[in-house]
């Protein structure tokens, strides 16, 4: 259905794309895989007629195609989904789909059977759960990624373009969602996944190929499909090695949890952390794990239950008493909750402990070149790589953005070392590098909460791990009880609930 | 010149043409000294009242009432004269009403949540009320000290007053907002509130305080411009408010970001000023002045898009 010959894309020095060729079938499900900056982005918004080719050519069904403008592709059946595409919140699923299309009239009115006529039989074979007569605002994160699929097949797309369909849904509706995306391609759908998920892409596609440096460097299929396969490709190493040196029993407590309940923590939460011990905090999106790294950095309050550090009360109004306290914490969602993305790379990493970079003591004015002296020491810890301490944040790519969040708090020695997701939405070796680097925080004497969606860091960071289940812990396991199906049990056991 | 350098200095290049088309255009009446004179005084209040804009547009929000607490300032400062008070007294007054209905605004929005637009907007419909209630809504011109309209009068050692109030209060911002911590948790709240919150930035007390310190700026405005006109009537300020926003959005044009700078402010309080100024002395009728003024804020903005896309 789609082919690509030849493709080459350049921004000023750099190749982001060097002869690209790719080609895609009529209900085939190709996947697209590669690190942060390998071209995939420049690669969909070559198809999706955002940028045209410096080279190269595009043919649909055969035919040469030349996209001057998103528009184009869109007439010629491309559909990109990005995972934030915008719904209307106050339109149910049918209004959603019609927007920007012609509306069936009758006497000069929107004729709103038709409209839902047009789109019924669609929904019932592709996600005939989805309710149709509900505002989206109202469904969960799931069904509106549902009513995008809905919206985008509705209207004459052939080929969809998913760009990490599943990054912001809970885990355990992956699976619903690829059902109906398996039911969307037997329509004859093509579509082309793009994901750092790779157990997904093994899974659902029938064929893969790898980005490297704007170049197409391995195709996998069939039994050589496999996440290890695809890792190897991209040229990293698919071992995720376990930290070694737990934390040794003796070390003295850093910081104790009484009996601790907030609006979203139910149950009360008991538990110590020592001195260079990690404790992985695992559940599903929603089960609280999070919610308890803001109670500790006074971000969310605390209704009852104590905290202690180092043994003294501590009971902080915001994350400023926290800062004080020796207390450390890369949020979850670096753009929205991190990031100063119009700001240069020096003020995103200074700013939370200004203070530490006065031109003279008790005097508020910071001193530049002791701000950039910090930054360079602290990028360095961090394995950041960047071109000018001024650049923009924005410029980073996404390991590198968290590095820096990371580097915030590198020139000091934290107590705590709150992390929430910190892996999230990064490719595999910046990912392999943010964990060595965890592994040094803790081994430098800090105590360490890394909340984690993945099985896998869990395993691998913690020296024990936390499971969280509808706002309680459900079972602490220590590193050698803990298996991954004694951990996906624990999170995922259903238990009778309202719907 | 490349697009970059066009759209870092384009609106100082801008500010340079409309300089040197005027004083050629009429060059006794609009290089002269007099008329410089005459321009810093007409500069002066709009400069202030839009320094106090760019302190709240650059935590992101917007304060709609810096028109009226600037009446509000000047009408208190004007009732104590009448009842005999002291210059100081009267005018200390004046600028603790103007930070006290800054800093409500303040809590409104960071403590309330309310949106600024909203919460501004009404609260300065309450003090224009209280300006209107207090003054009867006659001109107050009585008993006004001649050490008060010093404040806003005549010059030392050859500069004029005000602009040396000018230089003062601008520099001092544009010093706080560069310079200081307190200036880069600001910045740093417009860039991100949330990601500031997180970084345990004390954002709800810098917002009630960058929201004081801008009432409490146009207060000082109000206050200037009764003591160079000597009479103060319940809506001298309120027309204000819009050419400072349009200042600051001219000066905007001038950083890299897009965002708002003291310096930049200054520049469009200047963009403005000559406009206005060398308009009336070409002879350019008022209303055209205006239809004018409205299309180069327009037509600055739109440059700087294009600028931006093109780098």
């Amino acid at each position: 259905m789609l082919a690509l010959r030849g493709i080459a894309k350049r921004f000023g020095a750099t190749n982001a794309l060097a002869d690209v060729n790719l080609s895609l079938r009529g209900g085939e499900v190709l996947g697209l895989v590669g690190h942060n900056g390998a071209g995939k982005s420049t690669l969909i918004k070559i198809v999706a007629g955002v940028q045209p080719p410096d080279d190269g050519d595009i043919r649909i069904d055969g035919r040469p195609v030349r996209f001057h403008s998103p528009h184009d592709a869109y007439a010629a059946g491309i559909r990109v989904i990005h995972q934030d595409a915008p719904l209307v919140p106050g339109f149910d699923a049918v209004e959603n789909c019609f927007l920007g299309r012609h509306y069936p009239r009758q006497l000069g009115m929107i004729d709103r059977r038709a409209m839902r006529r047009a789109i019924a039989p669609i929904a019932a074979g592709i996600a005939p759960d989805l309710p149709l007569d509900v505002p989206v605002a109202l469904l969960s994160p799931t069904q509106r990624q549902f009513v995008r699929l809905l919206k985008a097949v509705a209207d004459k797309g052939r080929l969809l373009i998913l760009d990490e369909p599943t990054a912001a849904l809970p885990a355990e509706d992956a699976e619903a969602f690829y059902e109906v995306l398996g039911r969307t391609r037997e329509r004859g759908t093509s579509i082309l996944l793009v994901s750092h998920r790779l157990d997904e892409i093994a899974a659902f596609c029938s064929r893969a190929v790898v980005l490297a440096d704007g170049v197409v460097v391995a195709e996998h299929a069939g039994a050589d499909l496999t996440p290890a396969a695809l890792i190897r490709s991209m040229g990293g190493s698919a071992a995720g090695i376990p930290r070694d040196a737990a934390a040794p029993a003796v070390a003295p407590v850093v910081l104790a949890l009484e009996g601790l309940t907030t609006a979203a923590l139910r149950q009360p939460v008991s538990f110590e952390v020592r001195a260079g011990e990690v404790v992985a905090l695992y559940g599903l999106a929603g089960s609280g794990r999070s919610h308890l790294l803001n109670a500790v950095w006074g971000e969310e309050k605390v209704h009852s239950g104590a905290m202690r550090l180092e043994g003294m009360a501590y009971a902080p109004r915001g994350p400023r008493d926290a800062v004080r306290a020796g207390i450390s914490y890369v949020p979850a969602d670096r753009h929205r909750s991190g990031l100063f993305a119009d700001f240069d790379l020096v003020f995103n990493k200074t700013l939370p402990l200004l203070e530490n970079y006065r031109r003279l003591p008790g005097l508020p004015l910071p001193d530049p070149r002791a701000e950039r002296a910090a930054f360079l020491v602290a990028a360095e810890r961090v394995a950041m790589a960047f071109g000018s301490p001024r650049q923009l944040a924005r410029t980073l790519s996404g390991g590198n953005q968290q590095k820096l969040i990371f580097s915030r708090w590198a020139n000091r020695h934290s107590r705590v070392m709150l992390l929430d997701e910190p892996t999230e939405g990064i490719d595999v070796l910046a990912r392999a590098t943010i964990r060595q680097i965890i592994g040094a925080i803790a081994g430098d004497g800090n105590a360490v909460l890394v909340s984690t969606s993945d099985r896998d860091e869990a395993l691998q960071l913690g020296d024990r791990i936390a499971v969280f289940r509808h706002g309680a812990i459900v079972r602490i396991f220590t590193r050698a009880e803990a298996t991954p199906e004694l951990l996906s049990a624990a999170a995922q056991a259903r238990e009778p609930q309202a719907a | 010149m490349t697009p970059s350098t066009l759209s870092r200095f384009g609106t100082l290049i801008a500010f340079v043409l409309l300089c040197v088309g005027f004083s050629l255009a009429a060059p006794q009446a609009f290089a002269s000294p007099a008329n410089l004179f005459n321009l810093v005084q007409q500069m002066a209040t709009l400069a202030i009242v839009a320094t106090a804009a760019t302190l709240v547009m650059t935590i992101g929000e917007f304060d709609l009432s810096v028109g009226f607490a600037a009446s509000l300032a000047a009408v208190i400062c004007f009732v104590l004269f009448a009842q005999g008070y002291d210059v100081w007294l009267a005018v200390l007054a004046a600028l603790a009403a103007g930070i006290a209905a800054g800093a409500l605004n303040g809590v409104l929005v960071a403590r309330y949540g309310i949106p600024s637009f909203v919460a501004t907007l009404a609260l300065g419909t309450v003090l224009s009320g209280l300006a209107f209630g207090l003054s009867g809504g006659e001109s107050l011109f009585r008993q006004v000290p001649d050490g008060f309209k010093a404040l806003g009068r005549g010059d030392l050692f050859g500069i004029p007053v005000l602009a040396l109030w000018i230089a003062g209060v601008l520099g001092a911002a544009g010093f706080v907002l560069a310079q200081t911590e307190f200036g880069r948790h600001l910045r740093a709240i417009g860039g991100n509130a949330q990601a500031a919150r997180l970084a345990g930035l004390p954002v709800r007390r810098d917002v009630v305080v960058t929201f004081a310190a801008a009432g409490g700026l146009s207060a000082l405005a109000g206050l200037l411009l009764a003591a160079r006109l000597g009479s103060v009537q319940h809506t001298m300020g309120e027309p204000l408010l819009l050419p400072a926003y349009a200042a600051v959005f001219i000066g905007t044009t001038a950083s890299p970001t897009g965002a708002p700078t003291v310096a930049g402010t200054l520049l469009g309080v200047a963009i403005t000023g000559v406009m206005v100024n060398g308009m009336t002395i070409v002879g350019v009728e008022p209303f055209i002045q205006r239809i004018l003024t409205g299309v180069i804020i327009i037509v600055a903005v739109l440059l700087r898009r294009f600028g931006r896309r093109a780098a």
